[in-house]
Parts: structure tokens; C-alpha cells; sequence
């Protein structure tokens, strides 16, 4: 690909719609199916993932040209490690409910296909700025995914919503939703939505 | 003269797909009326509410999703029936309209309508309830004739033989009344709805298992879900194997799981997790080679 | 004991009562229209012409080829047209029509006499002079059948009675008035072979004709009756050959492969006729029911027009919907009633407009039913969605080849799927395939 200039707004909104992570290119599933429990989870999950995006995208990308392409994916893990570590430190620090209830899923965003794929496939390819935008468009579209399958399996496992009970004391919560089966399930379901909404949208464009 | 031209053949057989659920409702009343004797008016209204919300998530389905509408197959109707007698008497009416809505939508329009869903969608909706709401669905057993009876589990709790074969003894609306499910079992033997092997397998199995592992056989075949189960649900058509050989695979993997979670697992009652299972199980089974084909030997394999 | 297979259906549901119990009558027409592709092959060569005068037996089509056979005239009088037709498979035929002069004026006949005592070496030429295929529908070439490859051995000769078809009663009556002629045919084909036993098949549905047929067997040398349990397709060669010997045909394979030779009762009557009386195929049994006012079992000159044998049974009842030479399982339908029936023809059934609807496709419930009724042990419900993806390739791994089109999973099929029509297209674009294949080589 050549370094032509890209406009910075779609490159971002790129990452936030057409090729949202989540929903259109079906990348980073572990982290999404399994802390999606609740809104402040996905929330916390993808502004994590957004500030090592953006991080990583930019110093690969300043890098580019030093880093040889025979061992290209070590050199951008090593990136990665970097941020995770910072992030997983701060949170820690002053965030440590969040953190717990993470767990694993923090450390292991080191190995989160959407960052390796987008240091890979756009940031090792484009100037600082354009993958920049990249990578807070991307972590923008996770996040927002993630934050809204966390919405719907809070509402309907626990009643609330960032923890604001919506549905009222004599609601009974579908226990289900909070499960690993939920996940999966409201997961399908948002995928086969979008999938039927941009298949009619194409269809009435032709 | 107009003439239709076709080709062979030119009769078929009258059971059609419609007829055949038909039958599986027939088989099911004398449930549904036992149920009624036992759990009173409570248990009316819980088969009731289940297969109007069936009925209605195909239609709703179907329209939306510009299909055509096949409420008419009756196999929704068969859905509903069977989650209404899965559920405890006292299951509240948003319970079942959620259990059947997920078991049209999700289990069986998702995957592509009548004949294509790889779960039996009234054992699903049953897990999905159970796991949603548990406390729901393993207490509320006591109404009807049960109101003075208090804290009897649904399994083996020492009831008689005569107790649990006329239904006298607490749990779902249409699985205590062991008479009532042998009665719809020989309408779909006499309809040649079914075939025998898959209920006689699977509950002989349990029975030899449930022996080696210290119970009591016929008490293993009538308590709880087990009899039920391997008569309506395990012979469920589209979610069971389809040559013979995988058939008696599917049935004994049924009476193996159920005992092995009555005895090991958690849970008090495993049938629902056993048949799903082997539902997922069916598609594999199908793939071993087991039927002879005629004309087909050792010899001619090696010709090729 | 009564013997069967495994698999296969119960479609009858007492479409035969109507003529079970009708004695076989002649019926002779003013016309008939006599077509030259009646057998399996290379269609005959007319050999008249137009204002010829011909007599009754008279060669009017000759042999064609290795599978050829002659054709004679079944009636005698004056040639009216030598010209092309399209016949039951679509393609153009020749036909020759004769108008009827009821002088029924035999060509001269010539006789071998008994079959017990006829040279053998003489039997096979008789069958082949007389124009005999197979009756039962599958007009095969008889000698041909009975000319058997020096590398291989006939032990049994079958003689198909099972008539396990819907509607069809003709072998029934056929067995019933003619048993010795069917014994003597079944002889002659076994002297012919030098085969000591010979097996008659019959389904448990034909008492009378299992009565009959046990009296004609008596004394005579190597041949016995075999009670069948009634079930379609009891009388697919294949598992006649199964259930009477305990072989089977290998696939892709003849029945000779294992040592056996299969002969419909009408067709080896049709031999007694000719060893016995000299006569060439001029007539044959057909059960004519369904929507006509009254059904019948007739002897028919070959050639008779539909429209007049309908006539002859009443005409029709209601307005015909269907019409179809042969029993519902695997019968052919007619465009119109102004085709003539053929050596093959066993049967002409009538459907009414409501009987003749197609239903719908439903979607596949995976009920298994198919599987369970394939009498050659086949997955039917697999082996229709390769066929409806056109994946032919798929289908021929799945045996497809080996299906011979009974019919009897689309018959039990509770999603009414045209489970034996798909098949028949799969194996038709095999077969091209195979041969497109073989001529690039």
C-alpha cells in the first residue's frame, strides 16, 4: 500500500462503523463474549483496549521504517507488552475493582487480534497521524460493542444498567444472561441483526 | 384435455408432516388432563399460555422475517404442548411466554425453521428457563392436590410404585402421570408416529445403569422426567439420528447420561442435559458408515 | 414362511380390489398404432409401407442392433401410415398403424410343440423371432437376458409373480387363468439354460394365484412357488433376487453376477406362446382402473390407442387429471390420450383432478423415514440435498448410482420432498458425465 494521505475523519469512523471490530470483522470474540457481564465491564475492557491501540498504532508506526520486516511481530508484541503494562498498572492503581473483575482479560489483550491485526495491517503501512486515528477509531468501535452487549446482559441478568437498577425491584433477572451462554447469545443475536440491517441497506441501494 | 405431467410416484403417503404432529398432540392429552386432575386449573393455564406464545412467536417470526407461514405444520403447537408439561404447575405466565419464544425464535427460526434446528427447541427453552430463573423452576411443585404436601423433592423420594406410575406424587404438569405418557406412547406406536427403539433403548439403558449403580430399576424408569423424556422429547424427529445404528447409539447415550448425572452431576434430574447432548451428539452419529448397501461387499470395496 | 427384504412401503391401500377379481377379456380396436421403440435399444426399422397389406404376426419393423427386436402386427389389415410420433420418452419414434380388418389372417406359423421335449438349441431363436421383451415394464430384450457370457453361470431362473405395483392386477389374472402356460414358459427358458431350478415369486396378496400357480407346478421338473409378504418393492429384481435366493447383485453389476436370471410371469408366457404356438408378441394383459366408469383387466392387441381402451372400459368417470401407463410407484405419465400401450404396458390408471395435484415441497423434518424405507439401504434425505445443489459428484459418492427409483422414500416422505425425481435427474447427469468423459478419452 502506498503512503498516500488518508483523511484522518473516515479513517475513524472506519474503525468505528464500516469495519467496526466487533461486529464487522468479528476480531477480539474471548474478550468480548466473556466480560461483557456487565456496562462498566465492557466499558472498562474497551477503553483499555483503546489506549494500548492507540498507543501501540503510533509508535509502530513512527518505528515502521527501523523495524525489520523478518521479525516484524516481535517487534510490535514488545510494543504492545509495553502499553499493557502501563495500563494494567494504572488500573491497578486506582482502579481496583475494575481490575479485578477483568482479571486475565487485561494481560491478555497483549495478544487481542484486533491490536496485532491493525499494527500488522495499518499501522506498520501509515504515517503516525492516519494510524493514530486507526487505532482510537478501532478502539472506539470495540468499545462502544462492547459496552453495548454489557448494557443489554446487565439489564436483563441483573435489572441495571452502570449498576442503576432500571427495571425495578420486581423484576426477576434472567440469571442466563450473565452466564457464558448469555454472552454468547446476545453476541449472535447483535451479529445477525447488523448482518440483516446492512444486507436490506444493500439490497435498496442496488 | 389437460393432463398434469409427472413423474413417479404418483401416490404418497397420507401421514404428512402436519399429520404427524397432529398425532404427537393426540398423543400428549392424556398428560394434559392428568396434569389438569393433579395441579388443578393451574396447570390449564400454563399449557394454555405456552402454546398460544408458541404459536404466536412462529407467526411473528414468520411475518417478519417475510417467510412463509407454516403455523399450519402444527409443529409449534407440538413445541408449546411439551413446554407447558416441562414446567412446574406453578410457573408464572411471563416464564412461559419467554421459554417459548426463545425455543420458536431462537432455537428453531434462527437456524433455519422446521427441520433445521440441531436442539429440541421445548428441552432448550426448558434449560434456558432453569438456568435463568432456578429457584422458579425446582420449587412451585406443590399446588392442586399437592397444597398440604410440603418440601417433597420431585426424585426419588421414596414414593411407591403406585404412586408414580397413577402420577400421585409432585412435579412438572405432564411428567408424573407415568399411565397417562404409556397411553400417548402406544397412539404414536399404533400411528407408527415413532419407532419403538429410540424410548425402549434409551430407558433400558438407564434401568441396567441405575442397576449397576445401586438403584432400584423400575423406580430409576418412573421417577422424575425419564419416562417423558425418552417418549416425546428423545424421539423429537429433526434432532434425532436417522439410520438405525445411530439411533441405538443416541438412545443408550440418553439412559447413560441420565443416570450419570442423577448419580454424580449436581443437578437432581438430568434428562433435559442428556437429550440435548446427544442432540448435538445426532449429527456425528449419523456420519458412521453403519448401513449396508445392497449389491455393496467386501469384494467390490476392494474392486474400487 | 413368507419371505422379505428390508425397507420398503405399503402403498397399495387396496387399489387393486377394483379389478382383483376381473377375468381377463379381449379387446380388439379398428386402429392400432404400433410404435418401433418398445424395447430397451435401438429402435426397429419399419418394414412396410403405406397400403401394404399385412396379416396378423407379420414382421412390420426388423431388428436393430445388438438390443433390437422384431415387431409384428398385431392386427390384419391395410398399412393406413408409416410416420414419426413423439412416444413416452419425448424423443420421436416411428410407429406404423394398421386399420383393422377383423379378419384376424395369421402369417404362417410355425410351431415347436412341447416344451419338455423341444431342442433346446432352438428355444432361445424362437424368443428372439417372436419380438419378446420384459413385460413388467422394463422391456428388456428376453433373449438377450438369456444369452448368457461364457465366463458366467445361471443357476436360478426367477419368474417374477410378486407384483408388488399399485392398481396392477394383470399378472395376478394372468396367473390365475394361464399357470401352466407361465410354468411352461418358465421351463423352456430353464431347458434353454440348461438351469435345474426355477423359482416363482408371489406376494401373500394373490392367494388365488398362489393356488393356481402350486397346481401347475406339480410334476413338473425343478420348479416351485414362493410365497412373498406383500410390500413394495417386493418385485424389484433385485430384492426378489435377494429374498427367493438369499444373493445379491453386485453393484453396477446383472443379476447373471450371481447366477440368476429374472423373467416377469407375463413375459414367460409370452415365450410358452412362442415355443408352443409359434406366435410372435401380438397381444398382452393390461389392468386398465382408476377414474374410468369400469375397470378391467383386458388382453390387448399391442398398439391399441389409449382414448379407445378408456372407451372400451366405460370411459372416463370424472375429468381425468392423470393418466399413466404403469402402477403409481414408478408408472409414466401420458400428455394425452392419444397414445398407444406398448409390449411394457402392465397397466393404465386414471387419476382425478384432485388425486393428480402434486403437493407442495415441505421443508425436511429429518424424520428418517426415508432411511428406513430405502430398500437398498440408502440415506435418501443426504443424498437429495447434494442433488438440489446440483453437487452430482457428491451424489455419485453417495450412492446414488445404486438407487433404482422405486420410489418408495418420496412415497413415505411426511414433507412430501421429490426425493425420487431429484434422484433420477442425478443419475441422468452421472451417466452424461461418464460418457462425456469416456469420449475424451
Amino acid at each position: 500500500m502506498s503512503e498516500k494521505k488518508q483523511n484522518v475523519g473516515k479513517v475513524f469512523l472506519n474503525g468505528v462503523i464500516t469495519e467496526n471490530p466487533t461486529f464487522r470483522l468479528v476480531l477480539g470474540t474471548c474478550p468480548t463474549l466473556a466480560v461483557t457481564t456487565s456496562a462498566i465491564n465492557g466499558l472498562g475492557m474497551g477503553a483499555a483496549a483503546t489506549f494500548v491501540l492507540l498507543g501501540s498504532n503510533i509508535v509502530i508506526s513512527a518505528l515502521r521504517k527501523v523495524i525489520p520486516d523478518k521479525v516484524r511481530i516481535p517487534a510490535f508484541i514488545v510494543v504492545i507488552c509495553m502499553f499493557v503494562t502501563i495500563i494494567q498498572l494504572v488500573m491497578q492503581a486506582y482502579l481496583p475493582a475494575l481490575y479485578e473483575s477483568l482479571g486475565i482479560f487485561l494481560p491478555l489483550i497483549v495478544v487481542n487480534c484486533i491490536i496485532l491485526g491493525r499494527a500488522e495491517a495499518f499501522a506498520s503501512k501509515n504515517p503516525v497521524v492516519a494510524s493514530a486515528f486507526d487505532g482510537l477509531g478501532m478502539g472506539c468501535g470495540f468499545t462502544l460493542a462492547l459496552t453495548l452487549i454489557g448494557c443489554i446482559r446487565e439489564l436483563l441478568g441483573n435489572g441495571s444498567v452502570f449498576g442503576i437498577n432500571l427495571l425495578g425491584t420486581s423484576y426477576q433477572p434472567m440469571l442466563l444472561m450473565i452466564l457464558p451462554a448469555g454472552g454468547f447469545l446476545v453476541f449472535g443475536s447483535l451479529l445477525g441483526i447488523i448482518n440483516a440491517l446492512t444486507n436490506r441497506k444493500k439490497g435498496a441501494a442496488k | 384435455m389437460s393432463l398434469i405431467l409427472s413423474s413417479a410416484p404418483h401416490v404418497r403417503s397420507k401421514d404428512n408432516t402436519q399429520r404427524l404432529m397432529l398425532n404427537v398432540i393426540i398423543s400428549l392429552l392424556p398428560c394434559v388432563a392428568a396434569g389438569i386432575y393433579y395441579f388443578g386449573w393451574r396447570a390449564a393455564l400454563v399449557v394454555c399460555v405456552s402454546v398460544v406464545s408458541a404459536v404466536a412467536a412462529e407467526f411473528i417470526w414468520q411475518k417478519l422475517a417475510r417467510k412463509k407461514v407454516r403455523v399450519y405444520d402444527l409443529s409449534a403447537v407440538v413445541t408449546g404442548l411439551l413446554i407447558g408439561l416441562i414446567v412446574p404447575p406453578s410457573a408464572p405466565w411471563w416464564m412461559l411466554v419467554i421459554g417459548s419464544f426463545f425455543a420458536i425464535m431462537v432455537v428453531k427460526q434462527l437456524f433455519g425453521g422446521i427441520g433445521d434446528n440441531f436442539l429440541n427447541p421445548a428441552l432448550a427453552a426448558r434449560a434456558v428457563l432453569l438456568a435463568s430463573w432456578p429457584a422458579l423452576m425446582t420449587s412451585g411443585y406443590n399446588v392442586g392436590k399437592f397444597d398440604a404436601v410440603s418440601g417433597a423433592t420431585p426424585l426419588l423420594s421414596g414414593a411407591s410404585v403406585a404412586d408414580l406410575l397413577l402420577g400421585n406424587v409432585t412435579g412438572a404438569v405432564g411428567e408424573t402421570c407415568k399411565i397417562a405418557i404409556l397411553l400417548g406412547f402406544a397412539w404414536l406406536l399404533f400411528t407408527r408416529t415413532i419407532r419403538w427403539e429410540i424410548p425402549v433403548i434409551s430407558l433400558a439403558s438407564a434401568c441396567l445403569l441405575g442397576w449397576a449403580l445401586g438403584y432400584d430399576p423400575l423406580t430409576t424408569v418412573l421417577s422424575g422426567g425419564l419416562l417423558f423424556g425418552a417418549v416425546y422429547m428423545a424421539t423429537d424427529y429433526v434432532t434425532t439420528p436417522m439410520t438405525q445404528f445411530a439411533r441405538i447409539l443416541y438412545s443408550v447415550g440418553i439412559g447413560v447420561i441420565v443416570v450419570l448425572i442423577r448419580k454424580f452431576g449436581s443437578y437432581p434430574e438430568g434428562v433435559t442435559y442428556a437429550i440435548l447432548l446427544m442432540n448435538i451428539a445426532a449429527p456425528l452419529f449419523d456420519r458412521i458408515p453403519a448401513q449396508r448397501i445392497y449389491g455393496h461387499t467386501k469384494a467390490t470395496k476392494e474392486g474400487k | 414362511m413368507k419371505a422379505t427384504f428390508r425397507g420398503g412401503v405399503h402403498p397399495a391401500h387396496g387399489s387393486k380390489r377394483p379389478t382383483q377379481a376381473l377375468a381377463i377379456r379381449d379387446f380388439v380396436s379398428d386402429t392400432v398404432q404400433i410404435v418401433m421403440n418398445m424395447n430397451i435399444g435401438a429402435p426397429s426399422k419399419p418394414c412396410v409401407k403405406k397400403g401394404d397389406h399385412v396379416k396378423l404376426g407379420q414382421v412390420i419393423g426388423e431388428a436393430v442392433g445388438g438390443l433390437g427386436i422384431p415387431v409384428h402386427a398385431s392386427v390384419s389389415g391395410e398399412v393406413v401410415a408409416v410416420d414419426a410420433i413423439a412416444y413416452l420418452t419425448g424423443e420421436p419414434a416411428q410407429s406404423v398403424t394398421i386399420k383393422n380388418d377383423f379378419q384376424d389372417e395369421w402369417e404362417e406359423l410355425h410351431p415347436l410343440g412341447n416344451v419338455e421335449s423341444v431342442d433346446p438349441a432352438l428355444i432361445l431363436p424362437a424368443i428372439k423371432a417372436a419380438g419378446i421383451c420384459g413385460m413388467g415394464g422394463a422391456s428388456f430384450p428376453t433373449h438377450v437376458k438369456l444369452t448368457i457370457a461364457p465366463d458366467k453361470k445361471c443357476e436360478y431362473i426367477l419368474a417374477n409373480g410378486a407384483e408388488c405395483e399399485t392398481h396392477i392386477t394383470c399378472d395376478d389374472r394372468l396367473m390365475q387363468e394361464h399357470a401352466t402356460r407361465v410354468v411352461d414358459g418358465l421351463r423352456a427358458a430353464m431347458r434353454a439354460l440348461n438351469v435345474s431350478q426355477g423359482i416363482i415369486g408371489i406376494e401373500d396378496n394373490k392367494p388365488a394365484a398362489i393356488a393356481a400357480m402350486e397346481k401347475a407346478c406339480q410334476g413338473r421338473q425343478g420348479v416351485r412357488v414362493q410365497v412373498l409378504k406383500t410390500k413394495y418393492p417386493q418385485g424389484g429384481e433385485k430384492q426378489l433376487i435377494k429374498v427367493l435366493t438369499g444373493r445379491e447383485v453386485p453393484s453396477g453389476g446383472l443379476p447373471i453376477d450371481c447366477g440368476c436370471v429374472v423373467l416377469n410371469v407375463g413375459t414367460c408366457a409370452a415365450i410358452a406362446d412362442a415355443i408352443i404356438d409359434g406366435k410372435p408378441v401380438i397381444d398382452r394383459v393390461c389392468t386398465v382402473t382408476g377414474a374410468v366408469r369400469s375397470p378391467a383387466n383386458l388382453r390387448l392387441r399391442i398398439g391399441t390407442i389409449t382414448e379407445d381402451i378408456i372407451g372400451e372400459c366405460g370411459g372416463y368417470s370424472t375429468d381425468p387429471g392423470k393418466i399413466f401407463f404403469g402402477g403409481a410407484m414408478t408408472g409414466l405419465c401420458l400428455p394425452n390420450d392419444q397414445l398407444p400401450m406398448s409390449k411394457s404396458t402392465n397397466g393404465i390408471v386414471v387419476m382425478t383432478k384432485e388425486e393428480a395435484v402434486s403437493a407442495e415441497e415441505d421443508p425436511c423434518i429429518r424424520c428418517g423415514k426415508c432411511v428406513d424405507a430405502c430398500p437398498i439401504g440408502l440415506n435418501p434425505y443426504d443424498m437429495k440435498i447434494f442433488a438440489d445443489a446440483e453437487k452430482w459428484d457428491v451424489c455419485k459418492k453417495k450412492h446414488v448410482m445404486d438407487c433404482m427409483l422405486c420410489g418408495a422414500c418420496a412415497f413415505i416422505c411426511p414433507a412430501r420432498r421429490w426425493l425420487t425425481p431429484s434422484f433420477r435427474i442425478a443419475k441422468q447427469k452421472i451417466a452424461e458425465q461418464a460418457k462425456k468423459e469416456a469420449a475424451a478419452k
